[in-house]
């Protein structure tokens, strides 16, 4: 049986692939390679692929301790297909939309002329706890704030892509692009050919550059360094991929130490200057003095020599109140207020139930809303009204007339789908994706990766895509051109 | 490069080199013991004490010889066991886990070795080798092991980092060949005068479980004489397993990652170190005259490489940080 034969786009959604009438125009070419394939022949690739991945240590912790227990991310062979047109349309509105997230930031940490034209509630910002008070004034080195930004978007039954949350401190999965990219050019090798898809793997590069161009020193003689956790960060893998693709060193806290204001790393030759630090740390866990005083992950003094501008942090600390749930809604009138402009991306429209008439609706209409707590990621503190329980309901119901602040609430958008591989039916069917993206800022501005992370929910009938919570991913070929 | 790296990169050499030298070790043991001229104790004894596991086993199994006559047992709590800190699966987990932490600086090649075969040893297929074919898989984690080492040399950068990797392959080995060789030497020396036949099977045995057989049969030309092959063990300078070798090429090592005349770096102490225990390995390979030679010398090298590995944690490796 080939790949195809029989898949049921799911009604109500909008297929990324294949319409009730067939293949998209700008995938027909592509599809009918990656139809070649029999069912048998992916059966076998899927299963490969998942042992090559469990071998190669493409793995993230499950816990964070030292159980060691170690997952491969599911992967799903069948690749998720952006045409040319859309990616230039989401390549416009994500370089736009970081220009404006980049000079809130700024803004937001000196003159706070958006609060004072009244554009955004005053309140919204500075009683958000991602707002750092203790930071307004300083100008980071090079002037960039958000280096690397991952941004979530998804697309509705329309078919428009909609932007969901705008991850700006340290969105991870960039390396699992690039290692999916590997497996699915090995699989579909005529296919991929055929298609004329963006290359991915030269991120690493675009990154190294992007940290080295915001040096505090000018010169070749730039030490950039990449700080992680540490082997139990869920994460690890990726923190080690990106410090081996850049050739960079990977550090821990402890290997760090500062001195008159200038960050020093401990090596087998005696001390060595850092000037740009690729922080996969949380920024709690950055610096004891200035942020977590019970953290033992951190460098003490780190924020003082930032503040000197001797080292360059990305990204830099205090990104987290651009991309506050509870700031969310605002971005398109920042969008307007800051470069004059229409916003290029939608977004998905939220109430504020810090506003009465917002919180009013929301609580009228809980069973239809999806409801998520404003300082919580990964999928959790959210309430999906349609499926949830009267219990939870009433909870939250309670939760948000006692917190409003810290609650948004949206319609449940119906995501997208995309033909996905289950193994134990041996057969694609539809299952709903988002895509990550992967913005890199440099001192001459934004830059777009052509691919991004597709994650796919693949518990059937399932929205939530993360992979603490049943979710997989998909490499993501972004074709050069959309003719036959 | 950074301290805590250089750390981590010597104990990936010393735990990969402990999970081969442990596997040879029960291998040829393993097959000494299938000799029924030999009491099991006599042969499993010694396994026990090179891996230091004496004491525990004592506390374990009971206080008497019945203790060592148990080779299954001894295979078994040797290959398996998670608080056994010697042991085959615990080696390699460590290894792993050395490695996983450096995986920037450890060559994609030698990573997946290592990764497959401490994935090997996690699952049901190696629990089956082992009921069934003993010694397939035995060969299998030193296939996997040595695999390592060999694809260390070949990928990565012969640079610091592998420095550091091979001066801890060097350290674990010169310290299992001096132990494996001590208390062999003097199980079979001691105790009551074994048949020539069962003596010669004994020596040729310790130089299997040191890789040994055939280097010192080029040298020797089958006359296996006890002094003869410890004096090989000791101080064969081209045989890589042998004390004099593997104190100089750590020695070696070490002037690659710290020059001697590059007084003004850390190391100094550890350097110099190792330079006098190769000058007496040097100049004491010659005068082995009997038993308490040999067990002299060879409890100075095991000591001093000890002191040597605790030296070089403080100066190069971090162990001594100030907060």
């Amino acid at each position: 049986m080939s790949l195809f034969d029989g898949y049921q786009p799911l009604p109500g959604a909008f297929d990324e692939i294949v319409t009730a009438d067939g293949p998209r125009p700008a995938f027909r070419r592509v599809l009918e390679q990656l139809d070649r394939m029999t069912t048998d022949e992916l059966a076998r690739h899927q299963q490969l692929a998942e042992l090559a991945l469990l071998n190669q240590g493409v793995t993230f912790s499950v816990y964070a301790d030292n159980r060691g227990t170690e997952q491969i991310f599911p992967f799903c062979a069948v690749p998720r297909l952006v045409s040319a047109a859309d990616f230039a349309h989401l390549e416009r509105g994500l370089a736009q939309r970081l220009r404006a997230l980049g000079a809130f930031l700024d803004d937001i940490y000196d003159g706070q002329r958006i609060l004072a034209a009244g554009v955004i509630p005053a309140d919204m910002v500075l009683g958000a706890t991602t707002y750092r008070p203790t930071l307004r004034g300083v100008r980071p080195p090079g002037g960039v704030r958000i280096h690397i930004a991952g941004v979530d978007l998804i697309r509705d039954p329309e078919g428009t892509w909609r932007v969901l949350e705008d991850n700006l401190r340290t969105p991870s999965g960039v390396s699992y692009v690039i290692e999916n990219r590997v497996i699915s050019k090995r699989i579909f090798p005529r296919a991929f050919d055929r298609a004329r898809v963006h290359r991915v793997d030269h991120y690493p590069t675009r990154l190294a550059e992007t940290l080295r161009s915001v040096s505090p020193v000018a010169g070749d003689d730039v030490t950039a360094v990449v700080l992680t956790p540490g082997p139990y960060n869920s994460a690890y893998f990726e923190h080690s991929f990106l410090a081996r693709t850049m050739g960079l060193e990977l550090v821990q806290a402890p290997d760090l130490f500062v001195d008159g204001d200038i960050v020093y790393v401990r090596t087998t030759r005696g001390p060595r200057r850092v000037h740009v630090i690729y922080r996969r740390t949380d920024e709690d866990f950055l610096d004891p003095d200035a942020f977590r005083p019970d953290s033992v992950l951190g460098v003490r003094g780190l924020m003082r020599a930032y503040a000197a501008g001797n080292v360059a942090l990305a990204n830099a600390p205090g990104n987290g109140v651009a991309d506050d749930k509870a700031v969310y809604p605002f971005v398109p009138d920042m969008i307007r207020f800051y470069l004059g402009e229409e916003p290029a991306l939608a977004q998905v429209p939220t109430f504020v139930c810090a506003r009465d008439d917002d919180r009013r609706y929301v609580l009228d209409h809980l069973p239809e809303l999806v409801v998520k707590a404003v300082d919580e990621a990964g999928g959790y503190g959210m309430l999906m009204g349609p499926q949830a329980s009267a219990a939870e309901l009433s909870e939250f119901r309670t939760r948000v007339a006692a917190e409003p602040r810290r609650y948004i609430a949206q319609h449940r958008v119906e995501l997208s789908t995309c033909p996905t591989w289950i193994g134990e039916r041996r057969r694609l069917e539809p299952r709903r994706v988002d895509l990550r993206p992967y913005v890199l800022t440099s001192r001459e501005g934004p830059w777009v990766l052509p691919g991004g992370l597709t994650r796919v929910a693949l518990v059937e009938g399932s929205y939530v895509v993360n992979s603490s919570q049943g979710g997989g991913s998909k490499d993501t070929w972004v074709l050069k051109g959309d003719g036959p | 490069m950074i301290s805590r790296v250089a750390d981590h990169c010597f104990w990936f050499g010393r735990y990969v080199e402990r999970a081969e030298s442990t596997a040879r070790l029960l291998a040829t043991t393993h097959s000494l013991a299938l000799d029924a001229e030999l009491e099991p104790a006599a042969c499993w004894r010694p396994v026990v004490v090179v891996a230091g596991e004496e004491a525990a086993c004592r506390a374990r199994w009971g206080d008497d010889e019945a203790t060592f006559a148990d080779g299954e047992r001894i295979e078994h709590a040797l290959t398996w066991d998670e608080d056994t800190s010697v042991s085959i699966r615990r080696s390699v987990a460590a290894a792993r886990w050395n490695a996983r932490t450096i995986r920037e600086v450890v060559s994609l090649e030698a990573w997946e070795t290592t990764n497959e075969l401490h994935l090997y040893l996690r699952g049901d297929a190696a629990r089956a080798d082992f009921a069934d074919h003993r010694f397939d898989f035995y060969r299998r984690v030193r296939a996997g092991t040595q695999l390592t080492l060999g694809l260390l040399r070949s990928t990565m950068l012969h640079d610091e980092p592998l420095d550091f990797i091979w001066l801890g392959v060097m350290l674990e080995r010169v310290s299992q060949t001096a132990r494996i060789l001590d208390v062999h030497h003097h199980a079979f020396t001691s105790g009551a005068g074994h048949h020539e036949v069962v003596a010669t099977s004994l020596w040729l045995s310790l130089l299997r479980s040191l890789s040994g057989y055939e280097p010192f049969m080029k040298r020797h030309q089958g006359r296996v004489a006890s002094m003869a092959v410890v004096r090989f063990l000791v101080g064969e300078e081209r045989f890589p397993r042998s004390v004099a070798y593997c104190v100089r090429s750590a020695y070696e090592r070490l002037c690659g990652i710290r020059p001697p005349t590059a007084t003004e770096l850390p190391g100094g102490q550890t350097l110099e170190r190792l330079r006098v225990l190769d000058e007496l390995v040097r100049a004491q390979r010659h005068e082995l005259r009997d038993g308490e030679d040999v067990h002299e010398l060879l409890t100075t090298v095991v000591d001093e490489t000890h002191a040597i590995c605790e030296t070089l944690g403080k100066e190069l490796l971090g162990h001594d940080r100030a907060a």
